[in-house]
């Protein structure tokens, strides 16, 4: 036994183990050599009676052998194992159809609505709610629109039975404003999210029963920079790209002075499609400065209080984010449509 | 309101932007342009006046004034200055009585003899056409030409068919009759406001003339009206008869009263050049309390602190002046300037109105963005939104859709669903018979969802959060309630929101109810509510007409004490009267009852950290008993080391007696602030088990 018989052993187990094609035939191979009655182990044994000098250096060599072998079996099955894997994959049919749970779908509104809650709450707003029936004073008078004033007309009103009642539906989320400045003081910031209705003939883009947000800002010195500043973040927020917007003088009256906002419209980047009628420009909200008389009728002082308000369309906003072509879809109840979202 | 390009052109010192850029200016600086067509060598514009500048921009001239003032042109007004005959005194030959003088604050009259009626020239038919006027004759298209020109609209009368050549402006007398020029005829009341002659109302103040004194090709002299009449009294008789002019328009918005005079003038001089007309000498006007111009104080300060930018203060006064307002010099004191409001301008009132004017003109894009400058005071939680999008997100991972429905329910539907109609709230104005009530219940319209889907769909689960709505006929008590309660005159409406919801299938769903309970047991838990019990639906009488469920599979929802809502299957009556073949169980949920009772008990349950050790227990019990009973016991005798009992099968077959069933339990047993050893656990569950046999019917599987 000299050390020329342990090279080649080595050599011999070294080659083995590399032309192994699978785990049975490394096994085999393990046995071969480092098994119960494997050649390593028979070396061992011989060495019992071998001189106790060479025994010393023999076994010292025979013991590195063992684990340098070892060592290699690992490998060696790793890499079988993992190769063993990448087989089974190639038998695996990655294109086969998913197994669907049958999930439950939010309205297309609801999810816009939280959207639209979370960027302005993210800027501090805070989100009131008031009635969908209303009296005159809170839909009309309040807002600087005493009995009989030709801006009534600006809203088709469905008006409750008897007509005498002075109840109707709320034709805007305007009244909010005037319900939550009654029980709180300024500095205020809110939204208003809600149904409204308008007395008015339904097409593809026209319904009786909309989604409105409001909007209010009050405080010492806010004004139409402020109010271009915050709209323009949300709009940027909400439609995830920069956006260009324009406000253009309007009327209303609970607001002094008022305007109408238009975003460059975002399928042509402001050229000129049939989104945008050609203009360039998407219509988005109407929005002003509150007028004194509305905070008068809510008994703050407008000398010391100002802010914006403004209000836009969730419906119309819904619209635009998935291209939905027809507003009637939303009160349809029609899964076809809600499952999609 | 329609505008020719080429009329507006000829109050201007130079030329016009061409027509495509008009409309763009003035969508940025005055108004929305809703349409441009090109009509000859002319342009017409539809103009969207603003309800509050029909006072000064329902005119040519009041559209040129604004263009003079964004372009910075001189404004070139037409000639008002007429020759009269003086051998004729106008106050003469007319009376004109004025009897309310808040009715009519201004009435002022010209007479013209000998005039020829006849057709219009080219040029005067062209512009009304333009402007979507038709011409009638040379005399009523200048009343007409005027209107369109200044804002202030005309009428005439023939005066030889007044009766006592008299003009009085009354009130209708009840009963009074009117034909129109246009052959319509109206009954009268109190409240129209009308110009009588000695006999008869001969015309609807300012809204329409009546046929009577009508011009026609015999006409030799005529009274031309310019008047003034109260916006409110206007707009209620336009709306009261169903009829609106371009009169009416004008009046109910208000007009400045200093424009009769002008207007009058103006229309005089035309007949005169184109129907060969004399002019008698005076107006006879009544105008007893004269219009004088507004002052108000601009602090420029506070243009700069409501706009948010700075504008010269050199720019600012030119706006002003160019748009009409006069700056009195002499008021000014330093940071205030004193300015003079037209009487046209009945739309300014308040310094804000002026810092308008400064800002449109100016340019809103010139006004730079700035973010607020505020403290930061965190928003407060909206716990009502908080709750509603929590059981939404629920009821979807229970694999709900959500669905949003019309406010609204027609008569048959009420009928159907047993609604006494006198009790719903009627909408005064709907739309269609779709709306003819306010929805009481959200159930109506989600099994109309029901019809709908079942054409595309065998099973499907849908929910709604939704108001609904209801009389308040005892308002103290009513008021003890968490719901909103909205006042009228005579009338008050209860708002509740609801979450109601419903699982569908066409064929037989045995477990639907099952299963429905399971989804609203996780909600409640979910929202921190614990102590819910489900009670057999015993309606009240009044319950009983509305005969939504099928009391015998429906349950009332309780929370304690409190009832929350029902649950169960939907009466078979309604089905086969909505023709709908299928199961349909729903439940119907008091949201602002729930969500009060989660804000008070939402509370944490503390975790025990010793280990629970689950026994299995087996019964057998006669058809008839209830899950309920055999909890109670389990409840009663294990107290507070019985941490939670899970029902996992209810079986009932063929091996055990027709009249028997056999419930199986899991008992969680733990104890808050020790281990329970498995003797005190055996003794427990001992107990539970003799205490259940007390009930000689009651069989434990050992």
């Amino acid at each position: 036994m000299n050390d020329i018989d342990l090279k080649n052993l080595r050599n011999q187990a070294e080659q083995e183990i590399k032309k192994a094609k699978n785990l049975n035939e490394l096994n085999k191979v393990f046995k071969e050599y480092l098994g119960k009655k494997g050649q390593v182990s028979l070396i061992f044994k011989k060495l019992k009676n071998a001189a106790p000098k060479q025994r010393i250096s023999v076994r010292k060599e025979l013991n590195s052998l063992k684990s340098f072998l070892q060592l290699e079996f690992k490998k060696k099955q790793e890499q079988l194992e993992i190769s063993n894997s990448v087989e089974q994959k190639t038998w695996f049919d990655v294109t086969a159809p998913g197994h669907k749970e049958q999930m439950g779908h939010l309205h297309p509104l609801t999810i816009v609505k939280r959207e639209i809650m979370i960027i302005f709450q993210e800027m501090g707003f805070e989100v009131a709610q008031g009635p969908e029936v209303e009296n005159d004073w809170y839909n009309f008078d309040a807002l600087n629109m005493p009995k009989h004033h030709p801006a009534r007309d600006m809203w088709d009103t469905f008006w409750l039975k008897p007509r005498k009642s002075d109840l109707l539906l709320r034709t805007h989320t305007s009244p909010v404003q005037i319900r939550y400045m009654e029980k709180h003081k300024p500095p205020l910031k809110i939204i208003a999210p809600g149904k409204v209705f308008r007395h008015e003939a339904t097409d593809a883009s026209h319904e009786f029963q909309l989604y409105q947000l409001e909007g209010l800002m009050i405080d010492r010195d806010i004004s139409v920079s402020n109010f271009k500043a915050i709209i323009y973040e949300f709009l940027k927020r909400f439609f995830k790209k920069n956006v260009s917007i324009r406000l253009r003088p309007s009327y209303f009256p609970f607001t002094e002075p008022s305007f109408e906002i238009d975003m460059g419209c975002t399928a042509c980047e402001g050229k000129g499609c049939s989104v945008c009628s050609q203009t360039g420009w998407l219509e988005m909200a109407g929005a002003g400065m509150v007028n004194p008389n509305v905070l008068k009728n809510v008994g703050l002082d407008s000398k010391e209080w100002q802010g914006f308000a403004f209000g836009f369309g969730i419906d119309r906003l819904t619209m635009m984010r998935y291209k939905i072509p027809e507003i009637r879809l939303f009160h349809s109840g029609d899964l076809r449509f809600l499952k999609q979202f | 309101m329609k505008f020719s390009y080429n009329w507006l052109q000829e109050y201007l010192d130079k030329e016009l932007p061409s027509a495509k850029d008009l409309i763009s200016i003035l969508s940025l600086k005055s108004f929305e342009v809703e349409s441009i067509k090109k009509i000859n060598k002319d342009f017409v514009l539809d103009i969207d006046i603003t309800s509050n500048r029909v006072c000064d921009c329902s005119s040519h001239i009041g559209i040129a004034r604004e263009m003079a003032a964004i372009m910075d042109y001189k404004l070139r007004l037409p000639d008002f200055k007429i020759r009269e005959n003086s051998k004729l005194l106008a106050k003469d030959i007319v009376s004109i009585e004025v009897r309310d003088k808040e009715a009519c604050p201004r009435y002022s009259a010209r007479v013209i003899t000998d005039i020829k009626v006849d057709d219009s020239p080219d040029w005067l038919k062209k512009k009304l056409e333009i402007c979507g006027l038709q011409s009638i004759n040379n005399v009523v298209d200048i009343a007409n030409y005027v209107m369109l020109e200044t804002g202030q609209p005309l009428h005439i009368f023939d005066l030889d068919k007044l009766e006592h050549k008299k003009l009085i402006v009354r009130f209708a007398e009840k009963g009074e009759k009117i034909t129109t020029l246009d052959e319509q005829n109206f009954k009268l009341n109190e409240s129209i406001l009308v110009i009588a002659d000695a006999k008869r109302p001969v015309a609807l103040a300012g809204i329409k003339g009546g046929k009577g004194p009508g011009v026609d090709s015999q006409t030799k002299t005529i009274v031309l009206e310019s008047a003034n009449f109260n916006p409110v009294i206007i707009r209620k008789a336009s709306q009261f008869l169903k009829l609106k002019t371009d009169a009416s328009w004008r009046f109910e918005h208000g007009i400045d009263a200093n424009l009769t005079e002008p207007a009058i003038n103006r229309a005089a001089k035309l007949i005169q050049e184109l129907a060969s007309g004399k002019i008698a000498q005076g107006i006879v006007d009544f105008y007893p309390e004269k219009i004088k111009p507004k002052k108000i104080f601009l602090d420029i300060d506070n243009v700069e602190k409501l706009l948010g930018g700075r504008i010269p203060l050199k720019q600012i006064k030119n706006i002003l002046t160019k748009l009409g307002f006069k700056l009195i010099a002499s008021k000014t004191v330093s940071g205030k300037i004193a300015v003079e409001v037209p009487t046209s301008r009945l739309d300014i009132s308040i310094p804000e109105d002026l810092i308008e004017e400064i800002g449109r003109i100016y340019g809103y894009e010139k006004i730079p963005v700035a973010a607020p400058k505020i403290c930061l005071i965190p928003p407060e939680k909206n716990m009502n939104i908080f709750w509603e999008e929590f059981s939404k997100d629920i009821l979807q991972e229970n694999r709900f859709s959500e669905v949003l429905n019309y406010s609204f329910i027609s008569e048959a539907q009420a009928k159907t669903f047993g609604y006494e109609i006198d009790k719903l709230l009627e909408i005064e104005n709907p739309l269609s018979s779709n709306q003819q009530y306010l929805c009481p219940s959200l159930v109506p319209n989600l099994m109309r969802n029901v019809e709908t889907n079942f054409n595309y769909f065998s099973e499907f689960k849908i929910f709604e959060m939704g108001k609904i709505f209801s009389r308040a006929t005892n308002l103290r008590k009513q008021k003890s309630k968490p719901q909103t309660v909205v006042q009228g005159n005579g009338l008050a409406v209860i708002e509740q929101r609801f979450l109601s919801g419903l699982i569908a299938r066409t064929k037989d769903g045995n477990q639907s109810f099952y299963e429905l309970k399971g989804v609203i047991d996780d909600l409640l838990n979910k929202m921190g509510i614990t102590n819910v019990w489900y009670d057999e639906y015993e309606p009240t009488p009044e319950q009983t007409k509305i005969c939504v469920w099928d009391i015998g599979k429906s349950a009332e929802i309780k929370v304690n004490d409190k009832e929350v809502g029902f649950l169960g299957q939907i009466s078979p009556k309604i089905l086969k009267k909505l023709d709908i073949t299928g199961d349909v169980v729903l439940f119907d949920i008091d949201f602002d009852t729930l969500q009060k009772l989660v804000s008070e008990e939402h509370e944490y349950q503390l975790i025990s950290p010793y280990p629970s050790a689950m026994r299995d227990l087996s019964i057998l019990v006669p058809k008839e008993t209830k899950v309920v009973d055999v909890f109670n016991v389990m409840n009663r005798i294990g107290g507070s080391l019985v941490r939670d009992i899970d029902l996992f099968d209810i079986y009932q077959g063929d091996e055990l007696h027709g009249d028997k069933k056999s419930f199986a339990f899991h008992i969680v047993y733990q104890a808050k602030d020790r281990t329970l050893e498995s003797k005190e656990i055996e003794t427990i569950h001992g107990k539970i088990v003799k205490a259940l046999e007390q009930n000689l019917e009651w069989e434990v599987r050992k």
